[in-house]
């Protein structure tokens, strides 16, 4: 919903945007949807100026078709695919995780979703030197945990440090502050994150449905609409910015949302050796 | 509104009737006819069809979600393909415009999909890798992609896409992923009234309406099963405004073949056949004329999901017309 404002474009001036208010048209849609013959009656205004209006606000709100073939080249040109580090885990995504695309992550408690999410961050940051964006809504995240995957990898502190840098991490606790982080990201926020280093090519959300769980279910649809919200705003991101989105979520309550594709980690026998791994898990 | 001799013509012109879109899933004689609109159901998933399991962490493993839980998505790039196809190539050579609200436009699984069928089709007749790339190209350009992330946006660009609609009669075939993506946005945003929560939607119903009627295109939509019935089995847009229920002519409802019934069949197959998820589709058709509940068709069809896109495994037994009721 666009509401009409004054200086929208060249001709929407005060006057006539107090008679379309008198004749209820109030938005863009108002106005584009109604009879511009009757319009111009009504507010006595020239047929033709309208209709040069409404043509300008047309072109300034509507979704642009583009070319099947343009779309296609612009793909070619811009698509990455990121490797998460682990050979097995690569084969399995078709070689990684595809740069405009959502992954998604799910799995049973202490199946090992946040070690895996852990491991693309760290690989991402120190073999391919991009940044990361890591949005923590459990608190799960642990510095120190990152290190040591670091000192697996590299026994040079400046290295690692140089990696640590590169991935910047928000702690948030509820929807609204996901929707607000994601939309500042989207506004601009990605490309500061990148000023430090490499640019930023991957998204990580751990995990979404700690945040939205609580608010499904019951009679009200908030829960809904806000889910399809985070869903959306980080499709389009995945889109525009070509970011690799990977996002943990408990169960597959997302699927329809995300359009994603998903992966689910399955621990069946978690030994003594690997337990000490998943001590962050929460 | 003014209108030009070449968009006079280009309205006029016989746009393509897309009654041959896909045999195999209509009634006989039963296509969509000019103007008509079909509504593709079926429960959430997208295209992925492999389901691979391999060891991933030390001790665990991970599987490759098959998130195609109705196949609704594959189906609608296979009617895709079949559109923009060339005609030497088995296809209708018309334009199509799809609408992509979900942001789901997989443009490297539809590529796929269109290489393997150019490669069908151009194997006999001599021809090189460039040709092939050239063909795939002018396939991909009678393609219109727009993405719309609200439903006002959505109503706009309708309105915007009247332009194009009158400017290129080739323009045969409008697809919509999905109709139903902004249902919860709406129904969150129009507080507690009904009519107001409807609003956008059934304006953009009315609208489409008015395009069919003057451009006679033909409408695929597909809609989410939202809400689990819980009084009926089957999954459709019932629960989508009024208004775009009138529009809708023919219903699609795509669903998983039941594990038990695939396990039966798969017995008899070779392993490779037992990964094959087999996907049912069923057509429900009412005649455009008359109101709501008079059934014109049925027709239930089965296919399976390859790398070179939907493959029909043959229409199973029930094809018969049921009178109404």
């Amino acid at each position: 919903m666009v509401v009409l404002r004054e200086g929208m474009c060249p001709g929407l001036d005060e006057g006539l945007l107090r008679d379309l208010r008198a004749a209820d048209v109030k938005t863009v849609e108002d106005l584009v949807s109604s009879d511009i013959e009757e319009l111009a009656q009504k507010c006595s205004v020239s047929y033709k100026g309208l209709l040069a209006i409404r043509r300008v606000l047309l072109a300034q709100h509507t979704a642009f078709p583009v070319s099947g073939a343009d779309l296609y080249e612009e793909l070619l040109s811009s698509t990455a695919i990121l490797s998460t580090g682990n050979p097995s885990l690569d084969k399995l995504l078709d070689s990684g995780l595809y740069t405009g695309e959502i992954t998604e992550l799910s799995g049973g408690p202490g199946s090992g979703k946040s070690q895996v999410c852990f491991g693309v961050a760290v690989h991402i940051s120190y073999r391919l030197k991009q940044s990361v964006v890591y949005i923590d809504t459990t608190g799960g995240l642990a510095a120190g945990r990152l290190l040591q995957m670091l000192q697996a990898e590299t026994s040079n502190t400046e290295e690692q440090m140089a990696a640590l840098q590169r991935i910047h991490t928000f702690r948030l606790f509820d929807v609204y502050s996901l929707l607000d982080c994601l939309y500042s990201l989207r506004s601009g926020g990605l490309q500061q994150a990148s000023v430090g280093g490499g640019s930023v090519k991957a998204v990580i959300v751990d995990s979404v449905s700690a945040v939205i769980s609580p608010l499904l279910g019951g009679i009200q649809n908030e829960g809904m609409s806000l889910m399809i919200q985070v869903a959306g705003v980080l499709k389009t991101m995945a889109k525009d910015f070509n970011v690799a989105a990977l996002v943990r979520v408990t169960q597959s309550l997302m699927c329809s949302a995300l359009n994603a594709r998903g992966i689910s980690s399955v621990n069946p026998n978690p030994s003594q050796d690997t337990s000490s791994s998943y001590c962050f898990e929460t | 509104m003014t209108e030009s001799g070449a968009q006079l013509f280009a309205r006029l012109e016989g746009r393509r009737c897309l009654k041959d879109i896909e045999p195999h899933l209509f009634p006989e004689d039963g296509g969509p006819d000019h103007g008509e609109v079909v509504e593709l159901c079926g429960t959430e998933g997208t295209g992925e069809f492999t389901a691979l399991e391999a060891p991933v962490c030390l001790n665990c493993t991970a599987h490759l979600e098959p998130v195609c839980v109705s196949g609704k998505t594959e189906l609608l790039y296979h009617l895709l393909c079949r559109c923009v196809l060339p005609e030497a190539a088995g296809g209708l050579e018309v334009d199509v415009v799809f609408v992509d609200t979900d942001y789901s436009l997989d443009m490297l699984r539809l590529v796929s999909i269109l290489d393997s069928r150019l490669s069908t089709a151009l194997s006999t007749s001599s021809s090189s890798a460039g040709s092939e790339e050239a063909a795939l190209r002018s396939c991909l350009s009678r393609l219109l992609v727009v993405h719309c992330s609200s439903s006002s946006q959505l109503l706009l660009t309708l309105h915007f896409l009247e332009t194009s609609l009158s400017s290129r009669p080739s323009l045969a075939l409008l697809l919509i992923d999905s109709i139903s993506a902004f249902y919860w946005l709406d129904r969150c945003e129009g507080g507690a009234s009904v009519a107001k929560q409807e609003e956008k939607l059934s304006k953009c119903a009315e609208l489409l309406g008015r395009l069919l009627r003057d451009y006679r295109v033909t409408v695929f939509a597909t809609c989410h099963a939202i809400r689990r019935s819980s009084s009926g089995p089957a999954p459709s847009g019932s629960y989508l405004c009024r208004p775009w229920q009138r529009l809708v002519t023919h219903r699609l409802l795509c669903s998983r073949q039941d594990p038990a019934e695939n396990m039966a069949a798969a017995a008899r197959g070779s392993r490779e056949q037992r990964r094959r998820q087999v996907f049912i589709v069923r057509c429900t058709s009412s005649s455009s004329s008359s109101s709501s509940c008079s059934m014109k068709g049925f027709r239930s069809s089965s296919f399976c999901v390859t790398d070179g896109g939907v493959e029909f495994i043959g229409t199973s037994s029930s094809q018969d017309n049921e009178q109404s009721q």
